[in-house]
C-alpha cells in the first residue's frame, strides 16, 4: 500500500508525536469523518477517558470505540463501510464517572426525526436524490389543514391535505394515505418530494393525505378505530369532496416502522378497499414458535397481528412498494415477509438500501416507491 | 400542396427560424404550442423565430375556455378521459404480457424451427392488441361525438370561427412539442384543418401529430409500461410514418432485439428518428421519406434512407 492509499489518520500516527497545530491542520483538512474508499475514520478530540460512536448499524460494534492517537487528545477509529451506505450516528464520552452523548462536534452534516437530531456519515457513493431539493422552477401543491371530525377515534383529528400544482377539478387523482404524516412532511421533505416528482413527469399529479397519530403505539399496530375512521371516515370524506379516482387502484396506504404496520392491517381489515401500500421499514417483526419476539410489550399487538397474517396470508391489496434499509434489525422481517405476500398473488416491489431506520432513508426510497405506484406521464410529453 | 418539414426537439439544436426563413415564406405563420398546455402564452422566444410574424391560435387557452362555458361538452369530456384512461390501462396490462411473451419465445432455445414461427405468432398477438385498442378508441371517440357533439356547441363552433379565419391568413404553420395528449386533443376537438398550400414545420410532439399513427415511447421511463404504446391518430398529412422524436434519449437503440421488435411490430410504417439537428423535408405533398433520413429498420439497426 502506497503513502497515498494508506490512511489519513495511518500517516497522521506516523508523526508522533503530535502537536496541537498538527492536530488542527489535520481536523481542518480531512474534517470528520474521513471517507477513505470503503473506509470511515471517525475522530474525536478531547480530554476525556473513552469516545465510542452511537449507532445502530446491525453488524458493527455498538457501541464503536475510539482509541486515543499516542499521547495526544485525538481519538480514532475506523470502520468498513460499504458504497452506498449512509450511517446516523453520534459520539459519546466518558470522563471519570460522567457520560455524554451528542452529535459529532466536528460533522456539521445532520439528519432530524421526532427523536432530535444525529450526525450523518455518507459514504462514497451516497447521493442526496436531485429530487429532495426545493426547486425553484418546479410547480408547488398546496397543503391544506383540516380538523375532521372522528367517531371512531372519539376525537377531531387533524389532517393535512396535498393537492398537486394546477389542481383542477375537471381531472380526477389518486389518493395516497400518509401515516405519519406530519414527520413525512417534516423529516421526509414530503411535499418538496412530491411536487418535484410530479413536476419532472415521475409521478402522476395525486392528492395525498398527511394523517398523524395521537397515541402512535396504540394506534398503529392493528387498531380496529383507526382502520375504520380511515377507511370508513377519511377516504368516504375525501372521495365525496375531492375529484379522486374512485376505485381501488387509485388508493393507497403508506407508511413506515409501526406506520407500514399501520397500513397493512387497515388494508387487512377493509380488504379491496385499496389497490396498493408503500411499506418503508416497516415493523413486521413475528415468531415462528412461541411469542418471544424481543421487542417488548409495543411489540406485542404487531407480533400478534403479523403471526396471524402469516398463519392465513391473504391479497388485501394488487401491489405492495417495500423498502427497508440493510444497516437496520427490521431487515429480516421484512425479508421474509416478501414471499409471503407474493404468495398470496399480490405483485411485491422490493428493495434495499445501506441504510437504517431513519427518515432520510425513507425519503430517499419514495422515488422508486411512488414512481412505481403511480407512473408519471412521461410517455406523453415530446419537448 | 406544400413543404412540410419534421424537426428534432428545439430546445438545444433550434432550427425553426431558419428552416422557416429557407422556406420563403413572406406572410403570417400561424403558431401551435396548446402542447405547452398551460405555458401556451409564454410564446414570446418562439414568435422571435418566425421574425414576429407568428400568431397563436392558442388552442389550450381556447380548451380552457370551452370547458368553463359548455357544461354538457365539459362533461362529455370528462367522461371520454376517464374512459380513456381505463382503456389505456386495460391496454397496457395486456400489452405488457403480449410484448413479455415476444422476449421469452425469442430467448427460447428452438431445435426443431418450432422458435421463429411462435415467435411470429406472439409479435401477432402484440399487433392484435394494438388492433383492439385502436378500434375500443375509435368507439370511444364515436360514443362522445354522438352524446356532446363539437359541432353543436356554440362555444366550441365560436372558436373554429376564429381559428379558421387565422389560418386562412396563413401562408404557414409550426406545431411546436409537448404534451402529444393535449395536443392532439385541442387539434382534434377544434377541427384544426391545415390548408394544401400551407406549409407546415413539427417538431417532437408536433411532428408525431402529423403522422397517422402516434406511439407513445420511453425506454428509460422509470416505471410504468415499458413498452411503445399506440395513442391515438394524428392529422395523417405524413401517412405511413411513426415519428421518434428524441430518439437517442429515449429509446435504447444499442438494444437491437428490443428495436427489431418495435419495427416489425409497425411493419407498415416507417419508423422515423428525429433526434437534435433533424431536418427531414417532405417537398411538394410527398409523404415519402427523403434521402438522409434516420430510420428503424426491421432487425432494430438504425439506417439511412437511400444509403448504399
Amino acid at each position: 500500500m502506497s503513502a497515498m492509499e494508506r490512511l489519513a489518520v495511518n500517516r497522521l500516527r506516523e508523526r508522533l508525536p503530535l502537536d496541537g497545530p498538527t492536530i488542527d491542520r489535520f481536523v481542518e483538512r480531512y474534517g470528520c469523518p474521513i471517507i477513505e474508499g470503503e473506509r470511515a475514520t471517525f475522530l474525536y478530540r478531547g480530554d476525556v477517558d473513552e469516545v465510542w460512536i452511537r449507532h445502530r448499524v446491525v453488524g458493527l460494534p455498538d457501541p464503536l470505540p475510539l482509541k486515543r492517537i499516542g499521547e495526544s487528545d485525538l481519538w480514532s477509529v475506523t470502520t468498513v463501510l460499504p458504497e452506498g451506505s449512509r450511517v446516523e450516528y453520534q459520539v459519546e464520552i466518558r470522563k471519570g464517572e460522567h457520560y455524554e452523548r451528542f452529535n459529532d462536534p466536528l460533522n456539521p452534516r445532520l439528519a432530524h426525526s421526532p427523536m432530535g437530531s444525529s450526525s450523518v456519515c455518507a459514504a462514497i457513493g451516497y447521493r442526496v436524490p436531485e429530487w429532495v431539493a426545493f426547486d425553484p422552477e418546479a410547480r408547488q401543491g398546496t397543503l391544506v389543514e383540516e380538523q375532521v371530525r372522528s367517531k371512531a377515534l372519539r376525537r377531531d383529528q387533524p389532517v393535512q391535505i396535498y393537492l398537486p400544482a394546477r389542481f383542477n377539478r375537471a381531472q380526477r387523482y389518486p389518493l395516497l394515505v400518509v401515516h405519519d404524516g406530519t414527520d413525512y412532511l417534516e423529516f421526509a421533505a414530503m411535499k418538496t418530494v412530491l411536487d418535484n416528482l410530479i413536476h419532472r413527469l415521475d409521478i402522476d399529479p395525486l392528492v395525498a393525505v398527511f394523517v398523524p397519530p395521537r397515541d402512535r403505539l396504540k394506534e398503529y399496530p392493528n387498531h380496529a378505530p383507526h382502520a375504520r375512521f380511515v377507511a370508513r371516515e377519511l377516504v368516504p370524506l375525501l372521495t365525496d369532496r375531492l375529484p379522486l379516482v374512485d376505485t381501488p387502484e387509485a388508493r393507497c396506504l403508506m407508511g413506515s416502522s409501526f406506520g407500514g404496520v399501520a397500513s397493512l392491517s387497515t388494508a387487512v381489515r377493509y380488504p379491496g378497499l385499496f389497490g396498493s401500500l408503500l411499506l418503508q421499514s416497516a415493523s413486521l417483526v413475528f415468531t415462528d414458535i412461541g411469542f418471544d419476539h424481543g421487542g417488548g410489550p409495543a411489540f406485542d399487538p404487531v407480533v400478534k397481528f403479523v403471526n396471524r397474517f402469516r398463519e392465513k396470508p391473504s391479497a388485501v391489496v394488487d401491489r405492495i412498494f417495500m423498502s427497508c434499509g440493510v444497516y437496520e434489525p427490521l431487515i429480516t422481517p421484512n425479508r421474509s415477509m416478501v414471499p409471503v405476500f407474493r404468495q398470496t398473488g399480490m405483485t411485491v416491489r422490493y428493495t434495499e438500501s445501506r441504510d437504517g431506520h431513519n427518515w432520510e432513508n425513507w425519503r430517499d426510497r419514495l422515488g422508486d416507491g411512488l414512481s412505481w405506484l403511480f407512473p408519471g406521464p412521461q410517455k406523453f410529453v415530446y419537448e | 400542396m406544400s413543404t412540410t418539414i419534421l424537426l428534432g426537439p428545439q430546445r438545444f439544436t433550434t432550427t425553426v427560424g431558419s428552416t422557416v426563413r429557407a422556406l420563403g415564406v413572406t406572410g403570417r405563420i400561424a403558431m401551435v404550442n396548446s402542447g405547452w398546455e398551460e405555458r401556451e402564452s409564454d410564446d414570446a422566444e418562439l414568435a422571435g423565430h418566425l421574425d414576429g410574424r407568428g400568431v397563436n391560435l392558442r388552442l389550450h387557452h381556447r380548451m380552457m375556455d370551452v370547458l368553463s362555458k359548455d357544461e354538457h361538452f365539459a362533461a362529455a369530456a370528462r367522461a371520454f378521459r376517464d374512459r380513456m384512461d381505463e382503456l389505456r390501462t386495460f391496454y397496457g396490462i395486456r400489452l405488457q404480457a403480449a410484448i413479455d411473451a415476444v422476449q421469452a419465445v425469442a430467448h427460447r432455445t428452438s431445435i426443431h424451427a418450432v422458435g421463429p414461427i411462435a415467435e411470429e405468432s406472439a409479435m401477432e398477438a402484440v399487433r392484435e392488441v394494438d388492433r383492439w385498442y385502436a378500434a375500443e378508441l375509435d368507439e370511444l371517440y364515436r360514443s362522445v361525438r354522438a352524446t356532446a357533439p363539437p359541432d353543436e356547441s356554440g362555444t366550441i363552433g365560436w372558436h373554429r370561427g376564429e381559428i379558421g379565419a387565422v389560418l386562412d391568413e396563413c401562408e404557414a404553420v409550426v406545431i411546436a412539442g409537448g404534451n402529444v395528449r393535449t395536443l392532439l386533443w385541442t387539434l382534434r376537438v377544434f377541427d384544426v384543418e391545415l390548408r394544401p398550400e400551407q406549409s407546415v414545420v413539427a417538431w417532437s410532439a408536433g411532428a408525431m401529430a402529423l403522422t397517422d399513427e402516434v406511439v407513445l415511447f420511453h425506454d428509460f421511463a422509470p416505471q410504468g409500461v415499458t413498452a411503445a404504446e399506440l395513442h391515438d391518430r394524428g392529422l395523417g398529412r405524413l401517412p405511413g410514418i411513426v415519428a421518434l422524436p428524441h430518439a437517442k434519449r429515449r429509446l435504447q437503440l444499442d438494444d437491437h432485439e428490443r428495436m427489431s421488435v418495435l419495427a416489425r411490430r409497425f411493419a407498415e410504417h416507417r419508423l422515423l428518428l428525429l433526434d437534435d439537428g433533424a431536418v427531414v423535408r417532405f417537398p411538394d405533398g410527398a409523404t415519402d421519406l427523403p434521402a438522409g433520413a434516420r430510420v428503424l429498420d426491421r432487425t432494430g439497426h438504425v439506417t439511412v434512407v437511400g444509403a448504399a
